[in-house]
């Protein structure tokens, strides 16, 4: 009996120890973790790099036919309002005649068909394609032409001939109304 | 069996060095009586790794061609950055206290006599770096007051002929204030990582002053000396986060919160406050050579210390001795405040007084006092 008794003290003693060992272990990680945490995000980006990041861009002033130029991620994005007459040539291109199979849809945002948002970098060697401005040489199909090595691209940025293997480049980008977007 | 005893053998079976750490934890060898101020050392090296985490973040951002700009930038922009920035300038006041006050109870209790001396060298060696170190992050600032610092500084080594121009020359590398600042970051990382090293050797030689054999109650390290660890880091954490969050610049030249510009002098350009000693003693002496002669003499008498001292250890020093280094600490702290006055015939008059007292009481008082003790 008495035995038994010592060892109720003891068990308890331990349950006691282990629960004061659990509760220093827990609060000790809780501050290692908020100690650490302003470490970890030091290291994040700022506000302002965060705001380059997802850069917000006014399209309501581009004229048809025209279009612009800005620079997010490090890349050139061309920003180009398309005519009637483009949309209407390349809506409902083939996708299997093309060298790389994409729908008109897959290049615009639904309820924006008349913007195309694109890296304004050639597929095939590193070079800036033209197209932007109405007296650009724009090749065949009315859309874009690389002056480095003459691949040629469509209105919505499908590659249509040259070395160029590959469509152009969409960002990341969404539609915030009628006259903003923004990347990212 | 409990728990515990069933769970052990899965890891130490695999690793069997954990078996052995937590046999020699717990091995009762150590004596029950070491004092809570015994914990210092550890907690210094434990700043110092805080420190050198801030400071590895910090690193990021920093740029010595704009040292006062990318400082604002942290401050501002970083996430966190004022949070990270505090560690560091807090930690600096907390690390300078701590090894004041470790250097403080060497000198008190005589841990500087044989054969502790490789001991109180490595604590002044750990001091002297630490000033280095300190003087350069704060030079890193450029507020004005590190601004004008380093200005006179380096126009002073640029005028040094000679051996001592050649090693001025070399240290600041050019009158110029941003190629200076970019060799400092370095020298200021590189130092700071030779500080490890001094500590390391400080541990080693503290450990080899322990009395051979097991006194008698022995305890083992675990339970009993890293509870008491942790109480004092405990203590240690709550008057640094005090001093974080309520008292960011403690202790700064406020001054120095201003961009440093060639075309604003501030008046004075008292440090901060751990080099406030260190910075009138240099005041003391005349020209460049005469500041550095000075200063070099006022760590020399430290070294010094083991042999000024002239006790025996049949006879140890008592009261009055001690009372000697309570003044002493008095006298550190009274040249500091001197030097945080604002320039005048007074504040001048003043350091000079308790910058000769700090040297009559280890030129003349130490070993007349211990002399007369030793009978």
């Amino acid at each position: 009996m008495a035995e038994s008794g010592v060892q109720t003290i003891a068990h308890d003693e331990a349950k006691r120890r282990d629960f004061l060992k659990i509760l220093a272990v827990a609060t000790g990680g809780l501050g290692v973790a908020a100690l650490a945490w302003p470490f970890i995000d030091a290291l994040n980006p700022d506000r302002a790099a965060q705001g380059v990041a997802y850069k917000i861009v006014d399209v309501g002033g581009i004229a048809e036919n025209t279009g612009i130029t800005v620079i997010w991620g490090g890349l050139p994005i061309f920003i180009r309002k398309l005519t009637a007459k483009q949309t209407a040539d390349n809506e409902f291109v083939v996708p299997d005649t093309l060298p790389d199979p994409a729908t008109f849809r897959d290049r615009v945002k639904p309820g924006y068909e008349s913007f195309a948002v694109l890296v304004g970098l050639n597929t095939g060697i590193p070079c800036e394609v033209l197209g932007n401005d109405p007296s650009d040489a724009r090749g065949p199909y009315d859309g874009w032409l690389c002056p480095c090595d003459g691949s040629v691209y469509d209105p919505v940025g499908r590659v249509r001939g040259g070395p160029a293997k590959k469509n152009l480049a969409i960002p990341r980008f969404t539609f915030l109304n009628d006259t903003q977007i923004q990347f990212g | 069996m409990t728990r515990t005893e069933t769970a052990k053998p899965w890891a130490e079976s695999r690793l069997p060095f954990l078996g052995t750490w937590r046999r020699g934890l717990a091995a009762p060898v150590l004596s029950r009586d070491a004092p809570y101020l015994g914990t210092l050392p550890v907690l210094i090296t434990a700043t110092l790794v805080f420190m050198t985490l801030s400071g590895l973040v910090l690193w990021v951002y920093y740029q010595p061609w704009h040292a006062y700009g990318s400082i604002s930038f942290i401050e501002r922009d970083v996430n966190s950055g004022w949070l990270i920035h505090g560690f560091h300038a807090t930690g600096t006041t907390m690390i300078f206290g701590a090894v004041f006050l470790a250097l403080f109870r060497a000198l008190l209790l005589g841990e500087y006599r044989a054969p502790g001396e490789l001991v109180w060298f490595l604590s002044l060696g750990q001091l002297i770096l630490l000033m280095l170190v300190g003087y350069l992050g704060y030079l890193m600032t450029g507020g004005a007051v590190a601004f004008w610092s380093l200005a006179q500084g380096s126009g002073a080594a640029m005028a040094l002929t000679g051996f001592p121009g050649a090693i001025g020359a070399w240290i600041f590398g050019g009158a110029d204030g941003a190629a200076t600042l970019g060799r400092f970051a370095v020298f200021h990382v590189a130092l700071a990582l030779a500080l490890f090293g001094i500590l390391a050797l400080f541990f080693a030689a503290r450990r080899a002053l322990a009395v051979p054999g097991v006194p008698r109650n022995a305890v083992g390290f675990h339970p009993y000396y890293t509870a008491q660890y942790f109480a004092a880091f405990v203590i240690y954490a709550l008057i640094f986060a005090v001093l974080v969050f309520f008292l960011p610049q403690l202790g700064e030249n406020p001054l120095n919160q201003a961009a440093g510009s060639p075309l604003l002098l501030p008046v004075g350009l008292a440090p901060p406050w751990y080099l406030l000693a260190v910075g009138a003693i240099a005041h003391v002496g005349p020209g460049a050579l005469g500041a550095i002669v000075a200063v070099l003499a006022g760590f020399a008498v430290l070294f010094a210390l083991p042999w000024l001292d002239r006790s025996t250890p049949a006879a140890p020093t008592g009261g009055l001795y001690r009372l000697l280094i309570v003044v002493l600490a008095l006298d550190v702290v009274a040249l500091s405040l001197a030097a945080a006055a604002a320039p005048s015939t007074l504040a001048d008059v003043l350091t000079g007084l308790f910058t000769l007292y700090y040297f009559l009481h280890f030129l003349v008082l130490t070993p007349a006092v211990t002399a007369w003790r030793a009978g």
